[in-house]
């Protein structure tokens, strides 16, 4: 096939071709899918682990959100609630590391975290998560202004988790100057959930009730997490697009003379296009894949690197991946048909000279 | 053959060809002769249909150019062309770059026609692999492959030594005695002897 054949004998021009599709690729799968992990994490966190969730009226994060804790006992005695407990997050210095998450819990929600060695906190103790107890080798660590003992090391798929600090509720309260970030309710009643919802809205005005599904859709970092990052996509996804569409064009425009000579000796301009066409294809295809495996492999390793403590994690969808292979055939193709196209109208003496000059 | 009425042709502002009519009988041995910058190249690219005229009218073998309706198959089987630099596909052996010209029932004569040009053992080299002159001679292979009522030729020894030259227009004459009509654009004079019709231009007219 002369398609493979002048993809095999011009190996700089095909390294060169492939080697930019592949880089505009994993820019793309890279930057959409750290940014879909994130908001991925956080989401988990929260929809695994309840089915309401209850913060302060009028609070757009859960950082600065307020709740009176003793809302516990009162909601643990409506019916169909099977569980409830109450959490403070927040970010603070811990020994030499600059920033990590800290999550204080009520103690029934400690088996939530998978100890792999020691036990859980008591007071003034913590837990370190598996990626952050990696750069400690004490048996205390300062947080903020405070100092605890470590009590054991956890692990957890999320990624927030493993970089974070577990705490009882009552130290964190104390850190963070607060009673609770958010309480957490469970019950194993689907159909009662809105009305649980409405029991607990009566029982403080102060607090804003919502199911986990509808406070994960109109949390507010998310909203800007999602609109920062569908921007930073684009203009990725737009330039990575726009490098593979000109290395095309550029490639087919210095092979004008070689479109001449076919033209002249009678070749057709469907001949031209269609050895072209799948030339290209061949081409972007094979660094598609070759994108999507070095992305894969990258989006694998991200959770293990220590510097990151596990914070920034990727996930790629299905959706993703599709999406990014049409954009990359069609961005690929335009590319390279329609110089070609162009080239094949023009008179074959005039391409060749064209091509030498 | 070919019928050449008024031909005129402009490069932007600048114009080339002056309302040249001729006519070239068939199974001769035509010279364009001129200086660089007369109008040959120009006018054989035009005579080749690789080129519209601006204005005038061109008929081959009793077909007006201008109504041709699949000029790629007229290109194919009725023209040949032999150009300075060979342009020959780098990534295409000797024997491929002949069967991309090569009409499908032409192709069993690659191999006669390898041989006859004393190529033969080439065939399964790549361009850069051979030398200049046998460039050449792959060259007026492809042109001669579909045995064309016409073949036009640039400059065919303008990069070669005299030996290369005398092989390439001995082998152009050899067409001619095939009954295939030839026109060589060029401004090497050791044409003359080969020719039968000359066409001698000066900055764009005939003299």
């Amino acid at each position: 096939m002369i398609s493979l054949k002048a993809l095999s004998k011009n190996p700089f021009k095909s390294l060169l071709i492939f080697s930019s599709i592949t880089i505009a690729v994993m820019a793309i799968f890279l930057i959409s899918s750290v940014s879909q992990g994130v908001i991925g994490m956080y989401s988990k966190m929260i929809k695994t682990d309840g089915d309401i969730i209850i913060t302060q009226k009028g609070i757009s994060d859960t950082f600065f959100s307020n709740v009176d804790i003793s809302l516990l006992e009162k909601i643990d005695k409506l019916e169909h609630v099977t569980s409830s407990y109450a959490m403070i997050v927040g970010a603070s210095p811990i020994g030499h590391i600059p920033i990590a998450g800290i999550y204080g819990t009520t103690a029934n929600h400690f088996s939530h975290y998978k100890l792999s060695s020691g036990e859980y906190p008591k007071a003034t103790e913590v837990i370190l998560g598996a990626n952050l107890a990696k750069q400690f080798e004490t048996m205390d660590v300062n947080i903020g202004s405070k100092r605890f003992r470590i009590s054991g090391v956890y692990s957890s798929d999320i990624g927030f988790e493993e970089g974070g600090v577990v705490m009882n509720i009552e130290d964190a309260g104390a850190l963070f100057n607060r009673s609770a970030s958010f309480i957490l309710v469970s019950s194993n009643t689907p159909n009662e959930i809105d009305n649980i919802v409405k029991k607990i809205s009566n029982l403080d005005s102060e607090i804003e009730v919502k199911t986990t599904q509808n406070f994960v859709k109109e949390y507010n970092q998310f909203k800007i997490i999602e609109n920062s990052s569908f921007v930073i996509s684009t203009l990725a996804f737009a330039m990575g697009l726009m490098g593979i569409a000109s290395v095309m064009s550029m490639i087919v425009n210095s092979r004008k003379e070689e479109f001449g000579i076919m033209r002249a000796l009678g070749k057709s301009r469907f001949f031209i296009i269609k050895n072209l066409f799948f030339e290209t294809l061949i081409m972007s295809v094979s660094a598609y894949l070759f994108a999507l495996l070095l992305s894969l492999g990258i989006l694998a390793m991200l959770p293990h690197i220590e510097m990151l403590q596990g914070y920034v994690n990727g996930t790629l969808s299905l959706s993703t991946a599709l999406y990014v292979l049409a954009s990359t055939l069609i961005m690929a193709l335009l590319g390279s048909l329609i110089p070609a196209w162009v080239a094949s109208k023009t008179d074959p003496i005039l391409l060749i000279n064209q091509g030498c000059a | 053959m070919i019928k050449a009425s008024n031909i005129s042709h402009f490069y932007g502002l600048e114009q080339v060809l002056y309302n040249l009519s001729f006519e070239i009988k068939e199974g001769g041995f035509v010279f364009l002769s001129g200086e660089s910058g007369s109008g040959k190249s120009t006018l054989l690219s035009i005579l080749s249909t690789l080129l519209k005229p601006t204005s005038g009218e061109l008929l081959i073998d009793g077909e007006s150019v201008e109504g041709i309706k699949n000029i790629d198959f007229f290109r194919q089987s009725k023209v040949g062309f032999v150009f300075q630099f060979h342009y020959l596909i780098n990534y295409l052996s000797v024997y491929e770059n002949i069967a991309l010209a090569a009409l499908e029932e032409k192709k069993q004569n690659i191999n006669k026609i390898l041989e006859e040009l004393g190529i033969l053992e080439l065939s399964s080299r790549y361009p850069n692999e051979i030398s200049g002159g046998q460039r050449q001679r792959v060259a007026v292979a492809r042109a001669l492959v579909n045995e064309p009522k016409v073949i036009f030729a640039d400059e065919p020894t303008g990069s070669l030594d005299s030996k290369n030259s005398q092989i390439v227009y001995g082998l152009l004459a050899q067409a001619v005695k095939n009954g295939t009509t030839v026109v060589v654009a060029s401004h090497d004079m050791q044409i003359e002897e080969y020719s039968t019709q000359i066409i001698r231009l000066k900055d764009g007219q005939i003299l």
